[in-house]
């Protein structure tokens, strides 16, 4: 601005000063905005946004191979230079299949590969009560398809300090196992496993379990045609008190290991289908402990149903367990979860309470 | 409440549609920072979508599950529960893209974090009496979000129409998130207003809330802009300014300024009614051709 003449004249003196104010005014503005996008408003101290649930990720079908009669593998990989997320043994990934179907398959690669992720699946046919998705597993997703997965997420976790780990796997189910098994005995771990199958030849890293277990006996295959039934019973009676169980495989395996639980020893099973054909729905009963009330939840009907009839006011909106509006707190009672959007943080202590149920007899919400 | 059913805005009925969350995914890996190729401006514009609607839509959530128990009407406590699933959703989609500009060197937090103060705490529940206090802070916000849902129709009308985006080649992810969004804003454009006028309705609070909303969006967004233009690693001295914005307006890459303006008079309007503005067809047929929209519907026919 060019300065006017002579100096000593109030309205130029005036001009100055409310211009210097103005330059003023923007620099500290700038300075403000740009430490502090939304000056003046402050940050929320624990920011919520930003932080999804799980991220939908696009991997590419880089290796689909047959590792056992009627069962192959797949080496999932992601875009190079972005790392995927990390994942524990035991945990698994929700495959968005080609058709839409969503299944869960236990990551059975190596953790710290950042690369890609290996799954392994088993043909289940139409006779066994398939439903279609391993046989688009086995057909639909070749080298080269693209697959969208989210996860990983661990419904399976090892624990880490128990006195020794004992393994039951049956068939597919030696998948989280593999994992595990690599984890406790590169950490020196105490551990033993079970593995059972209908045929050797149908038995997946049967190989690579059998060198794990080396000349010190910790591995025992145990494959139907040629010896029969495993006496699950009798290898967990051979386990060290205070050890830590792990099942995976079909019910029966996980009822007879149930049944045989050596005392002071943890159980921990995973099933093969968690959500909609985990047998049938049982009838329990829900307290509503805010409210004071007690609502019967039949096997055809649903928490919410129930739980509506009682507070018609309360909110919902999918219905089928991904909208999250119905999220609730459970106070007690063991929950059935059949939900594929809730963190295992969030499962601890509360469910979507238009798809899950009960475990038990009973449920306690804070409702 | 202050009016009569006579003098109530009536809504056009061939607009109205049942309503559902649709369980949709997006993956982001492909997505470039520019997703608009070569536009950053118009990109990061857009892109303040991603800033605001994770912690406000959210918070529409929060709000409309202490107003479902005041509804009297059943059809409408229809449209609400749907409406709820599908901001549940907008929320969460937006959300997720989020982390992606966080590893292609433009981190939002800063801008996030505040805006997640304006919802939970400044727009939150607050310490009020029960009674009428409680009952009014209720009602502001319910009027606030009719006001700014009359600003996402608009933008999700934009969107639908915006062929401008397809002739620049963005990225189709993107567009197919902006789009899904947008033609769900599109069909449950009349809820929050039908919500407002059945519980309140009120005139004054209509202006009163309208202007609160329309100031606080132009704040938020020309902040937004200018946050993401000074910290897009790719630029240097990135600006946003309003002349970049109306200039994007007539090239078709942002919705035009004159729109924007004649938006305001029709809200105002004492017959508005949000059903008389955009088009269900239009945002019905895109759902139909949607990728996102056509896999989440795959999705809940394969889990039923």
């Amino acid at each position: 601005m060019p300065l006017p003449r002579p100096l000593g004249s109030r309205a130029a003196r005036a001009a100055l000063v409310v211009t210097g104010a103005a330059l003023l005014t923007r620099r500290a503005l700038r300075r403000r905005i740009g430490a502090s996008p939304l000056w003046p408003l402050p940050a929320l101290a624990e920011p919520v946004s930003g932080q999804p649930r799980t991220r939908a990720l696009r991997l590419l079908v880089a290796r689909h191979e047959r590792v056992a009669d009627g069962v192959v593998q797949l080496r999932l990989e992601g875009v190079p230079s972005v790392p995927l997320p990390g994942w524990e043994p035991g945990a698994h990934l929700d495959l968005v299949l080609p058709s839409g179907l969503v299944r869960q398959y236990s990551l059975c690669g190596d953790p710290d590969d950042t690369s890609s992720y290996t799954v392994a699946t088993r043909l289940i046919g139409a006779d066994e009560g398939g439903r279609g998705g391993s046989r688009e597993v086995h057909e639909a997703l070749a080298e080269g398809v693209e697959v969208e997965v989210r996860g990983p997420r661990n419904r399976f976790p090892l624990i880490g300090d128990a006195a020794s780990y004992t393994f039951v796997a049956g068939g597919i189910g030696i998948t989280p196992v593999l994992a595990m098994v690599r984890a406790v005995d590169a950490a020196g771990a105490d551990w033993r496993l079970l593995y059972c199958g209908r045929s050797r030849a149908a038995m997946p890293f049967l190989e690579e379990v059998e060198k794990l277990g080396g000349a010190a006996g910790r591995v025992r295959v145990v494959a139907e045609d040629e010896s029969g039934r495993p006496d699950v019973a009798a290898f967990l009676g051979e386990a060290a008190p205070a050890g830590a169980v792990y099942v995976c495989g079909p019910e029966g395996l996980m009822d007879a290991a149930a049944r045989a639980l050596p005392e002071g020893c943890s159980l921990h099973l995973e099933r093969f289908a968690p959500a909609a054909s985990a047998g049938g729905d049982s009838a329990f009963e829900v307290e509503l402990r805010r409210s004071g009330r007690t609502v019967a939840v039949g096997p055809g009907t649903t928490v919410l149903a129930a739980v509506r009839a009682e507070l018609p006011g309360l909110a919902y909106s999918c219905e089928q367990g991904f909208c999250g509006t119905c999220q609730h707190r459970v106070l007690e009672g063991e929950i059935d979860h059949r939900d594929e959007l809730l963190t295992d943080g969030e499962r601890a202590d509360s469910m979507l309470i238009c798809v899950s149920r009960a475990l038990g007899p009973r449920l306690v919400l804070d409702l | 409440m202050s009016h009569t059913r006579a003098r109530l805005p009536q809504p056009v009925a061939s607009e109205h549609i049942a309503l559902k969350a649709r369980d949709v995914s997006f993956s982001w890996e492909s997505t470039p920072l520019h997703w608009l190729p070569g536009d950053p401006f118009s990109t990061h514009t857009i892109n303040v979508l991603h800033l605001l609607l994770p912690a406000g839509e959210r918070w529409f959530v929060h709000v409309y599950k202490q107003v479902l128990p005041l509804i009297r009407d059943e059809q409408l406590r229809e449209d609400v529960i749907g409406f709820i699933g599908q901001e549940a959703m907008h929320s969460r989609a937006h959300d997720e893209v989020l982390p992606h500009l966080r590893e292609q060197g433009l981190d939002p937090t800063p801008y996030t974090a505040q805006v997640d103060w304006l919802f939970e705490k400044l727009l939150g529940d607050r310490t009020l009496p029960p009674g009428r206090p409680r009952q009014w802070w209720l009602m502001e916000r319910v009027a606030l979000i009719a006001a700014i849902e009359h600003y996402t129709a608009f933008l999700g009308d934009w969107v639908l129409n915006a062929e401008e985006l397809d002739r620049r080649g963005a990225d189709p992810t993107m567009l197919d998130l902006l789009r899904w969004h947008g033609a769900e804003e599109v069909e449950h454009r009349s809820v929050a207003f039908d919500l407002f006028l059945h519980v309140d309705g009120g005139y004054r609070r209509r202006v009163r809330t309208w202007a609160t909303a329309f100031g606080a969006l132009v704040f938020l967004w020309q902040r937004g802009a200018r946050f993401f233009m000074a910290n897009d690693p790719t630029l240097t001295d990135g600006k946003a300014r309003f002349r970049d914005f109306h200039r994007a307006g007539r090239a078709g890459t942002l919705p035009t300024t004159g729109a924007m303006i004649r938006s305001i008079p029709r809200y105002l309007s004492r017959d508005y009614h949000p059903s008389r503005e955009c088009s269900t067809a239009q945002a019905v047929a895109y759902l139909a051709s949607s990728p996102a929209a056509t896999a989440a519907e795959a999705r809940a026919n394969g889990a039923a």
